[in-house]
């Protein structure tokens, strides 16, 4: 099948690739770009692995087909941290011990991320419920839950 | 005691590259010239291979090569290695395949969807044969016989007894018999099973793959693809989720390799979701009786039991899963005379064998819930009958093992505060509990090991930094992290100064890998004496500086070397390791350490201890299970890695209690009907109650530090504590997981008819 | 994935010429969050996939306080979910949006591929059927409309012929007293329906029932109107016993079947109480109108 141009920002750098027009977005992100934080733990658009942010909203990107994402802006785990400046979200996931293998761990930030953009101060069922779409078999999430409200709360503000 | 590095809430070391998606998982893992596999799968429970045709699929453009049993050795491998009879499993089925989804061919083609293609173009001619699927009918007589030789299909049998329980019975005032029926698991680790092999021209195999045991895989590819051990390397430094899964040789594995061998390119294999679910391993399915005596004030007299379990098709780790179900039904508990039999059944199903608890929270699930019909029966508080007869530290089950640290009173003692301070509940809602024990590594060697079980080796380099080598495997639960504190607070620096090797059998000692709770304890102590070694060559050298008289001791903390009685004397650690360093030709200072149990028992050298609460609600008119609050006291001996405590804790209930009410593999002939994340549930955030721990401090001899197992035994109590909360919310007793909402309502149904007839 | 020829529409005309010349091989992409799990297990292969998750004239919410709520059919089931227009006159749409799937389908899913794909477990279905919603469905050649209620004709099967596509969803405005809830039982949270009832009660001026329309999802091929349910609700006043006999009735018109998930007898059951409570719940509300 002849290839398709695609134009995308990732995490503010932008690329042209010519894609096959089955390839899933998740499939540009790993094996175009080169970009493996985002995962893949299914088939079936169920675990959330694969979150990623288009135009800042949160979505399973092996479930949405690449040329859909014409000329869009992705943020995948990779952009959260600037340079040696991590994300608040990852300081208080480090803090709060909120991973242990890890495979879910980027799309439950972008999850978070996507979150706190939209409410900043969610209630901890907002909280569970922002990430229902990500799931995680090692935590048992609630260590996730509290990293995302010490966010919340301010406890990484600037300048603190 | 107080600790510089253990005990405080330090980042996990790894957590940076997991933040940040550094971490590079064997599923991210690509290599130049690197090929893409795909295993084809019998369709059929029971079949003779009568010819497999590949040439279609080989002259399919884009695909380098196709393997079959016949490019094997044809070797029957297992992870029980000292017994020949129960290494059963050739992985490239050859003759006869005995599951749904028993690889029976292997494609490596330039990319996924060629070597999907070609799965289609090779043909395999099958002789269906008579397939049989639930363990209390293969033992029939007449039932087909998936294993030559291995009559009735009984597998394995465990027999563990101490005491009289015959005479124990006839003692007793009250006895209750009853059965069970315990489910299968799921491991879902997030990241499949997968591998990338690579065979070079110089003979030798690298594996990068999602194993908790690289030592184990090394050993097992090197023996079935005719390898010499020392030339296969095995890495795994990210893995995705274990949970049991991945400690025995694999599909993704062995087809990779092989297939590597083969072209000398390297061939990535990736296992999708379904065949996850369908054609890895699971949890042990189980048929239990229970008989049990006791006096009519409560002290546990005598309890027998019988158990089936469903062994599926192959040994796998299935053997010592009943002999760890028979002795944990024991556990936390003092009882005079015991009897356990064990029949593990092999069926024509996906093979049954480690996940996390081992055939413990099976048996915890029986025992705590009789425990509780047996309270009742007889009037007594489920706290007071449990304190009457649980263990204590010294306690000496019969031939079995010794409990050194036990901290399991005070567990009862915070949880019964705890569901005191509940008050009265309101209506449909109850509380249940469960106590547990659990092992910290076992003593057994059925792998057949001629190497110590834990090993670890320490170099300490000018700048201070410290190398720190274990063959210990960090899957998620924090072995990297717990490990390298060890190291610090032995040696007397901080985690930051400590560099680890690990998961690469080329680089680190062996050690047997992250299954039965094992690594705190076993890899701990192997890391303590190898950082003690090191220190003690430190304080040689030291000692000559500091002149201290001979009643004085040298120690380092925080990298500070002082005499222990006046702290204020000391040198900086960075001065001592120079002069070290110097002062032995200019060579590093190296430690070495390595432990393996030695007379401790027919199990472990120590086990943990807890106490779980549940708090559920129940709609009596649909049967509905809502998780409210679940509370757990818990016994690990020295906390190491609080954060990783806390993080294995809440993982467990969220698993464990998928166990007990959401999670199951129902099947049909032998084919699984729910092998994906939609049909097979496991809790998602809004489902996971908050959860409370109390940390119950003892001191364990035998660990390092004090310290136990704090991974496994939390999966333990769940679903049994569940099913008691259930029981406590609306009256009815489900003696059959998962604790379904239907089967909730259906019982209620029946005692509301019950009650109809009776009045 | 099987490969196919793709076909980016930017307009309804322009999506609507592609579907007269691709129709038959083809398939509509809108958020794909069905469509591309079917592909990607094998289950549907199209020759052609014609995208129209870019046609911006399909993505909109309004509302005439005479002619009702208009949803055009790219319209995400976010923004559905995030609607203060739709929170204050349809509330229940935002509800059953709140606990469809998740976050991440709802951003990018959008509410004509839902109804199209014709899940009888689906939520917006049964909710829309209660609120008495009709399609517009279009063609190059022209336009048609048709009921919700009619829409789906099996399993995952519907009304729309090999080059016609919904355009837009309307409901009209609630007759005044009237309340529509709905709920879905889950084993865990969000989850798929096992099974679900929508039930929309309109209250007379002493609080009798003056209309009720009861929607089952997860009971039948089809989401299904508990007809025999309904009728007897009509003229009557609101009390237990009916209840009681209403959520029977419901239960036993009801065509479920056992799955792995609960058995026909269970969901029979299940919709009994469902019926029961969703039924108080909606009369109570419209009493309070």
């Amino acid at each position: 099948m002849e290839k398709l141009p695609l134009r995308i920002t990732v995490n503010g750098q932008p690329y042209e690739l010519c894609v096959k027009p089955k390839t899933l977005l998740v499939e540009v992100i790993r094996d175009h770009l080169g970009l493996t934080g985002t995962k893949r733990g299914c088939n079936s658009g169920a675990c959330g692995a694969c979150t990623v942010l288009v135009n800042g909203v949160s979505v399973k990107s092996c479930s949405v087909l690449a040329l859909q994402v014409d000329g869009a802006e992705i943020l995948t785990v990779e952009g959260l941290a600037q340079g040696e400046k991590l994300h608040p979200l990852q300081k208080a996931f480090l803090d709060e011990g909120a991973y242990q293998c890890g495979f879910c761990t980027p799309g439950m930030l972008m999850s978070a991320k996507a979150l706190l953009d939209e409410n900043p101060k969610p209630t901890r069922e907002e909280i569970r419920e922002g990430i229902h779409g990500n799931l995680c078999r090692c935590t048992g999430y609630n260590s996730i839950v509290r990293a995302i409200a010490a966010v919340a709360e301010g406890k990484y503000e600037e300048g603190e | 005691m107080k600790y510089v590095v253990i005990d405080t809430p330090l980042h996990n070391i790894d957590g940076p590259a997991k933040v940040t998606g550094a971490a590079q998982y064997t599923f991210d893992i690509t290599l130049p010239n690197m090929l893409y596999g795909k295993i084809l799968r019998s369709p059929h429970p029971h079949a003779k291979i009568l010819n497999i045709e590949t040439s279609k699929a080989e002259r399919l453009i884009g695909v380098k090569a196709v393997v079959t049993g016949k490019d094997t050795l044809g070797v029957k491998q297992g992870i029980w290695r000292r017994y020949k009879e129960l290494c059963d499993e050739e992985i490239l089925a050859r003759e006869k395949v005995r599951y749904i989804g028993e690889p029976v061919a292997a494609v490596a083609a330039v990319d996924e969807d060629v070597a999907e293609e070609a799965l289609s173009l090779i043909e395999v001619e099958y002789e269906p044969l008579p397939a049989v699927f639930d363990p209390m009918e293969a033992i029939k007589e007449g039932a087909p016989q998936i294993h030559e030789g291995v009559e009735r299909n009984i597998n394995v049998t465990r027999h563990i007894e101490w005491g009289d329980v015959d005479e124990g019975f006839k003692q007793a005032d009250y006895i209750r018999e009853d059965w069970f029926k315990v489910s299968g698991q799921a491991h879902v680790c997030m990241e499949t099973h997968c591998a990338v092999a690579s065979f070079g021209h110089d003979g030798k195999l690298t594996v990068w793959t999602s194993t908790q045991s690289p030592y184990y895989i090394q050993v097992l590819l090197a023996w079935t693809l005719g390898l010499k051990e020392s030339d296969v390397r095995v890495i795994s430094r990210y893995v995705g989720g274990g949970f049991g899964s991945k400690f025995e040789l694999d599909s993704a594995q062995f087809c990779a390799a092989l297939l590597s061998m083969k072209l000398r390119r390297p061939v990535k294999i990736v296992l999708t979701r379904e065949e996850e679910f369908t054609a890895t391993k699971r949890r042990t399915p189980m048929y239990y009786y229970v008989k049990t005596g006791v006096k009519k004030d409560g002290t546990f007299v005598a309890k027998e039991c019988r158990v089936f379990t469903d062994g599926g098709a192959y040994t796998s780790m299935g053997a010592t899963a009943l002999y760890l179900t028979g002795f944990f039904q024991s556990f936390p508990y003092k009882w005079p005379s015991y009897r356990y039999d064990g029949y593990r059944v092999y069926t024509n199903t996906m093979p049954s064998s480690a996940m996390r608890g081992f055939g413990a929270p099976q048996a915890t699930f029986v025992s705590e819930v009789q425990i509780d019909m047996i309270a009742e029966d007889l009037g007594i508080d489920p706290i007071e009958i449990r304190r009457k007869n649980g263990m204590t530290p010294n306690y000496e089950v019969p031939g079995q093992a010794t409990i050194r640290s036990c901290g399991l009173h005070q567990c009862l003692d915070k949880i019964e505060e705890w569901i005191k301070s509940r008050g009265k509940l309101p209506p449909n809602r109850g509380i249940g509990i469960a106590a547990y024990g659990f092992m910290s590594g076992g003593i057994f060697n059925w792998f057949d090991t001629p190497y110590a079980f834990s090993a670890a080796m320490v170099k300490i380099n000018i700048d201070g930094k410290v190398d720190l080598y274990v063959g210990a495997q960090d899957m998620g639960q924090g072995a990297n992290t717990t490990l390298s504190m060890i190291c610090a607070e032995e040696l007397g620096v901080r985690l930051e100064d400590i560099r680890l090797h690990t998961a690469d059998t080329a680089v680190a000692p062996v050690d047997l890998g992250a299954w039965g709770s094992r690594e705190t304890l076993m890899a701990g102590n192997a890391v303590k004496m190898a950082a003690a070694e090191a220190k003690r060559q430190l304080l040689e050298f030291a000692a000559a500086k500091l002149g201290p008289n001979i009643v004085y001791d040298l120690d380092i903390k925080d990298r500070w070397v002082h005499l222990v009685a006046r702290p204020e004397r000391g040198l900086s650690y960075y001065e001592v390791v120079r002069d070290a360093i110097r002062g032995r030709d200019g060579q590093p200072i190296i430690g070495r350490g390595h432990y393996t149990p030695h007379r401790k028992g027919m199990i472990s050298p120590a086990y943990s201890f807890g106490v779980q609460a549940v708090e559920a609600e129940v709609d009596p008119e649909t049967g509905k299970i809502t998780l409210l609050n679940v509370v757990t006291a818990h016994d690990c001996g020295q906390v190491i890695n609080p954060l990783g405590v806390r993080g294995q804790l809440e993982g467990a209930i969220a698993m464990a209690a998928g166990y007990g009410f959401t999670e199951d593999l129902p099947m049909d002939n032998g084919k699984i009907l729910n092998p994906n994340l939609v049909d097979y549930k496991i809790l998602r955030a809004t489902d996971m109650p908050e959860t409370e721990v109390i940390e119950i401090p003892t001191y364990e001899p035998e660990g390092p530090f004090g310290a136990k197992e704090a991974g496994e035994g939390l999966t333990n109590p769940t679903a049994a504590a569940l099913a008691n909360a259930v029981y406590n919310a609306v009256g009815v007793r489900i003696k059959e997981l998962p604790v379904t909402a239907e089967k909730v309502l259906r019982a209620l149904k029946e005692k509301k008819e019950g009650k109809k007839k009776e009045g | 994935m099987k490969d196919f020829q793709y076909h980016k529409a930017t307009t309804v005309q322009e999506a609507l010429h592609f579907l007269s010349q691709y129709g038959a091989e083809g398939k509509i992409i809108a958020g794909g969050q069905s469509l591309l799990i079917l592909m990607r297990q094998g289950l549907v292969a199209p020759e052609h996939v014609i995208d129209i998750k870019g046609v911006k004239e399909l993505d909109y919410i309004r509302f005439d306080e005479k002619e009702g709520l208009f949803i055009g059919a790219t319209t995400t089931h976010r923004s559905i979910e995030k609607s203060l227009l739709l929170r204050e006159k349809y509330e229940v749409l935002v509800q059953m949006e709140r606990k469809l799937a998740t976050i991440q389908t709802r951003n990018w899913g959008t509410i004509g591929g839902n109804l199209c794909h014709a899940d009888p477990a689906g939520d917006p279905a049964p909710v829309l059927i209660a609120l008495g919603a009709d399609l517009k469905l279009g063609k190059e050649r022209g336009e048609r409309k048709v009921s919700l209620e009619e829409f789906s004709v099996d399993y995952y099967e519907t009304v729309l012929e090999e080059d016609e596509m919904l355009l837009e969803i309307q409901v009209p405005v609630p007759p005044a007293r009237t309340a529509t809830v709905y709920e879905k039982f889950t084993i865990i949270d969000s989850d798929m329906a096992i099974v679900s009832v929508a039930a929309s009660i309109t209250a007379g001026d002493d609080g009798g029932c003056k209309g009720a329309r009861i929607v089952l999802g997860g009971a039948a091929p089809v989401p299904m109107r508990a007809r025999k349910a309904e009728e007897m609700l009509v003229g009557e006043k609101l009390k237990d016993e009916l209840l009681e006999e209403v959520g029977r009735a419901a239960a036993e018109e009801s065509e479920p079947i056992s799955d792995i998930h609960a058995s026909e007898e269970y969901k029979r059951e299940l919709i009994r109480v469902l019926t029961k409570r969703m039924v108080r719940r909606a009369w109570e509300k419209a009493i309070q109108r």
